[in-house]
C-alpha cells in the first residue's frame, strides 16, 4: 500500500469547516468587489490612459501652437498626433477585448496565457506612449537647434542638446522602471506558477 | 430572474462551501487571507454564475474556479506570512471515539501541502479529492500524459516532506 494512501484516507474523513458561512454572509460577499489581479491591471490600464491624457491639460496649447509654427513643426504636430489617437484608440480596443476575454471558467494554463496577454497589450502601450514622448521631445529640439543656429554659440547648443537627451532619457528611464516595478510586484506569484505549469510541458 | 438565479446559487454554493474551505487552508496560512481568499472565489463564481449551464455538477464548475482563484487571480502572497499556524485549521470538536492518529496524519499532510508550490498544491488537492486524471489534465490546461507524469512528482516531493 501507497505511504500516500493512509493520508488520503486521513482527508477523505476530515470533517466539515466548522466556521461556515450562512446564505447571507455569502450573499454580502458577494456584493463585495473582487481585487484579483485582473482587476488590478485594468485599473492601471485606465489610470495610465487617463494621467498622461490630461497632461495635456497642463500645456498651454495655444501658445505651443505657435512655437510649433515658428519651428515649422505644425503638420508634423498635427500628423503625429492623429497618429498617435489612432494607435490609442487600437490599445484601448484590444485591451478591452483581452480583458472580456479572460475567464475563470479556462482551464489554469489558458486563464494564465490571456492574463499575460493582457499585461503585454499594457506593456506595449507604455512603450508606445514612451517613444512617442521621446519622437516628440527629439524633433522639437532638432527643430530648435535648426532654427535658432544662428542666435546660439557652440556652448550653448552643445548644452541644449544634452540637456535635452539627459532630460529624456531620465523621464523615459524612471517611467519604465516605475511600470515595471509596478507589474513585477503585480505579477510575480503569476509568473511563477506559469513556469511552473509551462516547465512541466516541455520536460515532457 | 435575478432573485431566483442569487437563490439557486446560495444554496448551491453554501452546501458546497467545504470545497472552497479546503482551497484557502492550503492556499493561506492564516484566517485574515483564508477569508480573503474565501471572498474572492466567492466573487468569481457569482459572477461567473450566469454562465454556469448545469452541463457538469456545480461541484465539478466550483473547482475550477476556485482553483484558478487561488493559483492565477488572487493577489496577495502567501509567501510574506511565515507561521505555519496548523492549530488555526478550524476542525469539529472531536467525539468520544474520534480517531487520533487521522487527526495527526490530517495536520501533518495540510502542514506538508503547503510547503508545495502552488501547481503541485492543485494536483495533489485533486488527487486527494480522488478526481480522475482526464478531470485534472482539463483543470489545468496540460496533457493527461503531463498530468501524470507532473503527479508522480508531485507525490514523491509530498512524501518527502512527510517523511524525511
Amino acid at each position: 500500500m501507497d505511504v500516500l494512501d493512509s493520508y488520503k484516507k486521513a482527508w477523505e474523513n476530515q470533517p466539515d469547516e466548522v466556521r461556515k458561512f450562512s446564505a447571507l454572509e455569502i450573499y454580502k460577499m458577494t456584493q463585495a468587489n473582487s481585487s484579483s489581479i485582473v482587476k488590478w491591471i485594468f485599473i492601471i490600464s485606465i489610470l495610465e490612459f487617463v494621467l498622461l491624457n490630461s497632461l495635456y491639460f497642463f500645456v498651454d496649447t495655444g501658445k505651443a501652437m505657435e512655437e510649433y509654427e515658428r519651428l515649422g513643426l505644425s503638420n508634423f504636430v498635427l500628423y503625429s498626433q492623429i497618429a498617435a489617437y489612432t494607435i490609442l484608440f487600437y490599445f484601448l480596443v484590444m485591451f478591452y477585448l483581452n480583458y472580456k476575454r479572460i475567464s475563470v471558467i479556462d482551464s489554469t494554463s489558458k486563464l494564465m496565457t490571456k492574463i499575460l496577454k493582457t499585461r503585454k497589450t499594457v506593456r506595449n502601450y507604455v512603450l508606445f506612449n514612451l517613444t512617442y514622448i521621446a519622437m516628440v521631445m527629439l524633433t522639437v529640439t532638432t527643430a530648435t537647434v535648426k532654427t535658432d543656429l544662428d542666435v546660439l554659440n557652440t556652448k550653448e547648443l552643445l548644452f541644449v542638446i544634452l540637456a535635452t537627451l539627459i532630460a529624456t532619457t531620465l523621464i523615459l528611464g524612471v517611467f519604465w522602471l516605475f511600470y515595471q516595478l509596478l507589474y513585477g510586484i503585480l505579477l510575480r506569484k503569476l509568473n511563477r506558477n506559469y513556469k511552473e505549469l509551462a516547465k512541466l510541458e516541455t520536460t515532457n | 430572474m435575478q432573485k431566483d438565479l442569487e437563490n439557486k446559487f446560495l444554496s448551491d454554493f453554501e452546501k458546497n462551501q467545504n470545497i472552497a474551505h479546503k482551497i484557502c487552508r492550503l492556499y493561506t496560512t492564516n484566517r485574515d487571507a483564508h477569508n480573503d481568499l474565501f471572498q474572492e472565489i466567492t466573487i468569481q463564481l457569482w459572477n461567473n454564475y450566469p454562465k454556469f449551464r448545469g452541463d457538469s455538477k456545480f461541484s465539478t464548475w466550483m473547482y475550477r474556479v476556485a482553483l484558478n482563484t487561488a493559483i492565477s487571480l488572487y493577489r496577495k502572497s502567501t509567501r510574506t506570512i511565515k507561521t505555519q499556524d496548523i492549530s488555526d485549521v478550524a476542525f469539529k470538536i472531536k467525539s468520544n471515539d474520534y480517531d487520533d492518529t487521522e487527526e495527526r496524519q490530517l495536520k501533518a499532510l495540510y502542514a506538508a501541502v503547503r510547503k508545495l508550490n502552488d501547481i503541485d498544491k492543485a494536483l495533489i488537492f485533486l488527487y486527494l479529492e480522488d478526481k480522475p486524471y482526464k478531470e485534472i489534465s482539463e483543470a489545468l490546461g496540460i496533457s493527461s500524459v503531463n498530468a501524470r507524469v507532473k503527479m508522480n512528482r508531485a507525490k514523491e516531493k509530498l512524501k518527502n516532506i512527510l517523511n524525511p
